[in-house]
């Protein structure tokens, strides 16, 4: 007996950009569990998760990658960024240095990914209607005028969240099909048919090397 | 694994004449787990058991051996096998109502392992009736108990309560077991397979199918009527034809070159002669000499016909030859296997062994090698066999038959009839039915007529032609000779089968698939690997030059699952961390519910002082705490450097005329990076140069093996405070 594909086909890795405090983890949450965490703790590292969805008829797993926000981090976060087919850039709609700040994550996106990575701008907490301090407008021409996707979103309320996940995906899977994206290149961020599914290839996308010393 | 030392405690297990004939290390996937066990062919007195073991590892050996199933290997026993291209082997055992699916390694030892499965499994159950399994009951016993130990204990551990374990079995994750380690989580490939597999019920639907089977030897004659009167009787259109013929040709040409006109007409002929209500498309036509069997499914169905193969025997002249043997052909229809075989056996009234021999090499040769390993005419869950079996009638003479035949007393002959005779005595066609035979004899008749053959032989007529099926959920609904085609010594048979066949429900599919797919993933993240960690901010307050300090940090597992942790390199860096700094272990395996204590140490050598001390370095670092699969944590490490004229250089330290210590730390930057950058007048030698010169010139001249032997190390740090603080009292002790 033969049916459909059992399980996924390609594995997509996504990194979770911005500012501290911005709701990086709070993204990652709702979008793998669909619950809001109220006092999430501030990230010290690189968390970690996983969900399979499915774009165009394709089995998708995606491997997200969401990172310590503190500026101190930087530097150590800048690794995490290779091999991303996928990178959600957020900034918190209450807070306008959080936006401000944008033009700096791009460029560390832009320098440290290839150029088939999927850029999309997040502006996160647009719950918090009376508090906005930017205009959804004004990102949205940022947005443009960077060839970034865009939403508001809510981690909170769930507004969205789904949507910038699976957008993002269906881009990439596009530019697969386009040949705008290299599965062969080393640093696509896309697996197709993983031979070792599961765990295995879990650990082998971990971006570092094992040290030898 | 080491076969040598496994195959002694397998042994251990069973008594002597019982002797374990291969073993072979598999994976067993259960519920959303696998776990390795130990495959077992054990052989008492030509009968054999399949077994599988349990075993208990203690370091690298093998301490214990339990019997987890135990089954025979007879007509119950079935084996199936899946394998794709580049992935591993998956084999089925189903025994009963158990169902267990091995993963093993695309090699050739599994190759090897398997096809001694099959050879086994093969000769069981050709000679099933002579076998004794009792042997085997002790075993089976003993793994029942075995397993449901094993059960109770998973449930308690689960749930602490008692579950009905039948509901639970689908949900049950055994995670004490996954905790220790010892049971890893299913690739994912083959845990939904696994599901799926299991919730087959869940997504397909019977739906009836109307197949119609017909066999007809044509004695060599060409097609010269119309065949409507055999394919076209029923009101409705089947959905299947399978029609098998015999002596399609007798020439010597189609014997030698097996290349016959007489195939192009039939087919056309046959063609002509469907059904007239129904749309039909020709999936396959095979032929060995004379025998020839051709299948149509009507138009709508042809889009879930898969897996189309066939094969042939020649079971004639020298037990090879295609004068006789049969012809098969195998598909999928939706997600049922359907397996058709028309054969000719050997003729003569006397010769029912020499068919019953011709029935068993059709069924042991038959194979379809498309798929890995072959399938044969048993692995299919419907199977019709037909065609002229040849089988006659004996022990009553020709004109009592035909007076019975008068009367339509067919049971009263059927008694006589060699295959009823030979099925009854399971010498043949072994669990196949055949429904009642109402129709006259289909052979012999004078060509052209209904008259029995009048020639001098003057046999028996017998129902040579016939039509059997092995299968569940199939009815038959006729079976019937068509005496008004006269062109052959032989009348054509049909038989109409209503035959449920499972049909894949796209829309359940696809929501039973996805379901799976979800709990697979909450599993794949809750079972990701958790620490916590005592600090992320490790602060050393004052170090001193070649004066090293120590903090711990303490890794708890606080997840479920066996955690690898290490330290790894950032982006650009050689090391995973500053050379001041020294991490032990800086990786390590860590139990759920258990801790490491890391040590940390911070040293500040010569040269990481240099480092130091002109603003290269500082004491901080950031560490990459990796959770192989999982998250990495980052640990900031800062301290505190105590400033010291090690590590400065002689240039440097002649510009400075206080002690170091009392020098700003900017300053001292500023001395490094700025050749004209003083502190006072500088010295024509670095003052900490002429202390140590001057103290030993007046206290050390006696000194016995002076610069042979290395100083203290309390010393050397009492000398660098002396010398970095200016306070020469102190050098009084080492007078």
């Amino acid at each position: 007996m033969s049916a459909p594909p059992y399980s996924y086909s390609y594995i997509f890795k996504y990194i979770i950009i911005g500012d501290m405090g911005v709701g990086k983890s709070c993204l990652l949450h709702q979008f793998t569990e669909k619950k809001f965490m109220s006092d999430c703790p501030h990230t010290i590292g690189v968390e970690f998760g996983t969900r399979i969805i499915e774009v165009c008829g394709q089995q998708i797993k995606l491997q997200i990658w969401d990172t310590a926000g503190q500026e101190r981090f930087r530097a150590v976060t800048r690794s995490y960024y290779r091999g991303a087919a996928g990178a959600l850039m957020v900034y918190d709609t209450t807070r306008r240095s959080t936006y401000n700040h944008l033009s700096s994550w791009l460029t560390d996106t832009r320098n440290l990914t290839n150029s088939s990575t999927v850029i999309f701008l997040i502006g996160n907490k647009s719950d918090l209607k009376d508090q906005r301090d930017v205009a959804y407008e004004e990102a949205k021409q940022f947005a443009d005028e960077n060839g970034l996707m865009f939403v508001e979103a809510s981690a909170k309320t769930g507004d969205n969240v789904e949507e910038a996940f699976v957008e993002t995906a269906k881009k990439i899977f596009q530019r697969i099909q386009d040949g705008r994206l290299d599965l062969n290149a080393t640093e696509s961020g896309v697996q197709h048919k993983p031979s070792q599914p599961g765990r295995t290839t879990l650990t082998d996308q971990s971006p570092k090397n094992t040290c030898t010393c | 694994m080491d076969c040598l030392q496994i195959l002694p405690k397998i042994q251990a297990k069973l008594i002597t004449g019982e002797n374990v004939i291969a073993i072979y290390e598999v994976v067993l996937m259960e519920g959303w787990v696998k776990t390795s066990r130990i495959l077992s062919l054990v052989e008492n007195a030509s009968s054999y058991g399949f077994f599988v073991f349990n075993f208990i590892r203690n370091l690298d050996a093998i301490s214990e051996v339990v019997i987890n199933y135990a089954f025979p290997i007879n007509n119950e026993f079935k084996i199936n096998v899946d394998f794709e291209e580049n992935s591993d082997i998956s084999l089925t055992i189903t025994f009963h109502k158990v169902k267990l699916l091995f993963e093993m390694m695309s090699c050739e030892k599994t190759k090897n392992f398997i096809s001694e499965l099959h050879r086994i499994s093969e000769m069981s159950s050709k000679k099933e009736n002579f076998l004794d399994f009792a042997w085997l009951s002790k075993y089976m016993n003993e793994a029942t108990l075995s397993r449901s130990e094993e059960d109770n204990f998973q449930n308690h551990e689960a749930n602490g309560q008692i579950e009905d374990t039948q509901v639970n079995t689908d949900l049950f994750v055994p995670r004490h077991s996954i905790a220790r380690g010892t049971t890893p989580i299913a690739g994912r490939e083959s845990a939904v397979r696994y599901q799926m597999t299991l919730k087959e019920n869940d997504y397909t639907y019977t739906q009836s199918i109307r197949i119609f089977v017909g066999t007809w030897n044509v004695n060599g004659q060409a097609p010269s009527c119309s065949l409507s009167d055999w394919l076209n009787v029923d009101p409705e259109p089947p959905d299947i034809y399978a029609i098998g013929f015999q002596e399609l040709d007798l020439s010597k040409e189609a014997f030698l070159f097996n290349d016959s006109p007489r195939e192009e007409e039939w087919l056309a002929a046959v063609i002509n002669s469907l059904h007239h209500k129904g749309k039909y498309r020709k999936i396959v036509l095979i032929r060995l000499v004379g025998m020839m069997l051709i299948i149509f499914v009507k138009e709508q169905h042809a889009a879930y016909i898969r897996g189309v193969a066939t094969d042939t025997v020649g079971t004639g002249i020298m037990g090879k030859l295609g004068n006789k043997g049969g012809v098969s052909v195998r598909l999928d229809i939706h997600n049922t296997s359907l397996c058709f075989v028309n054969a000719h056996l050997a003729a003569h009234v006397e010769e029912y062994e020499r068919r019953n021999q011709d029935y068993r090499d059709i069924c042991s040769r038959i194979s379809f090698p498309k798929f890995l390993p072959p399938k044969t005419i048993k692995d299919h869950d419907q199977i019709y066999w037909f065609g002229d079996l040849n089988y006659r009638i004996t022990e009553l003479d020709a004109s009592t038959v035909k007076r019975l035949i008068e009367t339509n007393s067919y049971d009263a002959i059927l008694i006589y009839d060699q295959l009823k005779q030979n099925f009854k005595a399971e010498r043949v066609f072994e669990k196949y039915k055949e429904g009642r035979i109402t129709f006259k004899p289909t052979y012999k008749y004078d060509t052209g007529s209904d008259e029995w053959d009048t020639s001098e032989k003057n046999r028996a007529p017998a129902w040579c032609d016939r039509i059997l099926w092995k299968g569940d959920r199939i009815q038959q609904i006729c079976y019937r000779s068509h005496p008004s085609l006269k062109i052959s010594d032989h009348k054509p048979v049909s038989a109409l089968f209503n035959s449920e066949i499972r049909v894949i429900d796209a829309v359940k599919y696809r929501k039973i698939h996805e379901e799976v797919m979800k709990k697979l993933d909450k599993l794949e993240n809750e079972f990701l690997p958790q620490v916590m960690v005592d600090t992320t901010e490790i602060i050393f307050d004052k170090v001193c030059f070649l004066e090293a300090q120590n903090k711990d940090l303490i890794i708890a597992n606080t997840g479920q699952v066996p955690v690898q942790f290490e330290f790894i390199k950032k982006l650009d860096d050689s090391s995973y961390c500053k050379d001041w700094l020294h991490i032990e272990p800086y990786m390590g395996f860590i139990m759920p519910g258990e801790k490491c204590d890391v040590k940390l140490e911070v040293y500040v050598d010569k040269r990481s002082a240099y480092e130091l001390n002109s603003g290269k370095d500082k004491l901080y670092d950031i560490l990459v705490l990796h959770l192989e699969g999982g998250k990495d944590i980052f640990i900031t490490v800062t301290g505190t450097y105590i400033y010291s004229c090690f590590g400065m250089s002689l240039d440097v330290l002649s510009r400075i005329n206080i002690p170091v210590r009392e020098v700003a730390k900017e300053e001292l930057i500023m001395l490094e990076k700025n050749n004209d950058y003083r502190l006072g007048d500088p010295y024509p030698v670095p003052k900490e140069i002429w202390y140590l010169v001057d103290h030993l010139y007046r206290n050390g001249m006696k000194q016995q093996h002076l610069f042979e032997q290395p100083g203290l190390h309390s010393e050397l740090l009492q000398i660098r405070d002396w010398l970095d603080t200016g306070v020469p009292e102190q050098m009084r002790i080492f007078q």
